[in-house]
């Protein structure tokens, strides 16, 4: 049976706070470096690898902000699952505006879980990516 | 390329502690389960785990050598296991269904013994 505090239920449609963020090369470049991908494009800062999306969420966010926000004990939070549908290019250069919502939280087998969605659109007002993050807070 | 084509594995590194407290840098995600021993004890994992984001990170850089990234539309993972420092990855893939304008393929990150760390599946624009 899945159940659910009043204090979770009330996060579901909560808008996380908007940001903005900027594709650097040099940011690019740390990425690469530190997944251990050396190709010279990557070096250069000139791939936006698949999963730097996830970067521009947790750099461009005060940190602590998702983690205040839900009220989450970071000895007891997992990443449980990552999605990217992505509609666009991304370009180092190109400034992004970032909107989030919990789109879902659930409670099952003594976890709860939150369904976190992010769009991405940049300059041009063009939505280039949605992701959703499963963030699992463990009992 | 058909269904069935499997993609030359992409064979990491070992994982280090000073990998973990460089991708946090980079990444911008500090929780101290990833970087800081005696922390992660306290939370009950036995020492620090790498952050998931890391292993999909691999499988992204494996993706982007096996396609041009701009041909990528979709990339879903679930983290399965945890991955510690001293271990080696493995990213496999192969493509296991195709639509009229799309490749459906899978991959996984595998340690040395086989353990599977995270499931992937992606989906890539046909030219």
């Amino acid at each position: 049976m899945e159940s659910l505090s009043t204090g979770l239920q009330e996060k579901v449609g909560m808008k996380l706070d908007t940001y903005n963020f900027k594709i650097e090369k040099g940011k690019l470049r740390e990425l690469a470096l530190a997944i251990g991908d050396l190709r010279e494009e990557s070096l250069k800062g000139e791939l936006v690898l698949p999963t730097f999306p996830t970067v521009v969420d947790f750099m461009g966010e005060e940190t602590s902000t998702l983690e205040d926000l839900l009220g989450l004990n970071l000895q007891k939070v997992l990443h449980g699952e990552q999605e990217y549908e992505y509609l666009g290019e991304m370009k180092p250069g190109d400034d992004l505006t970032v909107t989030g919502v919990i789109e879902n939280v659930y409670t099952k087998a003594a976890m709860d879980f939150f369904i976190i969605k992010k769009e991405f659109v940049n300059q041009h007002g063009e939505t280039v990516l949605i992701s959703r993050s499963t963030i699992i807070e463990r009992h | 390329m058909e269904v069935g084509y499997q993609f030359e594995p992409l064979h990491k590194e070992e994982i280090t502690h000073s990998q973990l407290v460089r991708y946090a840098g980079a990444s911008g995600d500090f929780n101290p389960i990833h970087t800081v021993v005696p922390f992660a004890e306290s939370a009950g994992l036995g020492g620090v785990i790498a952050h998931g984001m890391l292993i999909m990170g691999f499988v992204g850089q494996a993706i982007s050598q096996w396609f041009s990234t701009k041909d990528l539309v979709k990339f879903s993972t679930r983290f399965r296991a945890m991955t510690r420092p001293g271990e080696k990855i493995t990213v496999q893939g192969s493509v296991v269904e195709e639509t009229e304008d799309r490749w459906i393929c899978q991959a996984e990150a595998v340690n040395e013994a086989g353990e599977v760390k995270v499931k992937s599946s992606f989906e890539i624009k046909k030219r």
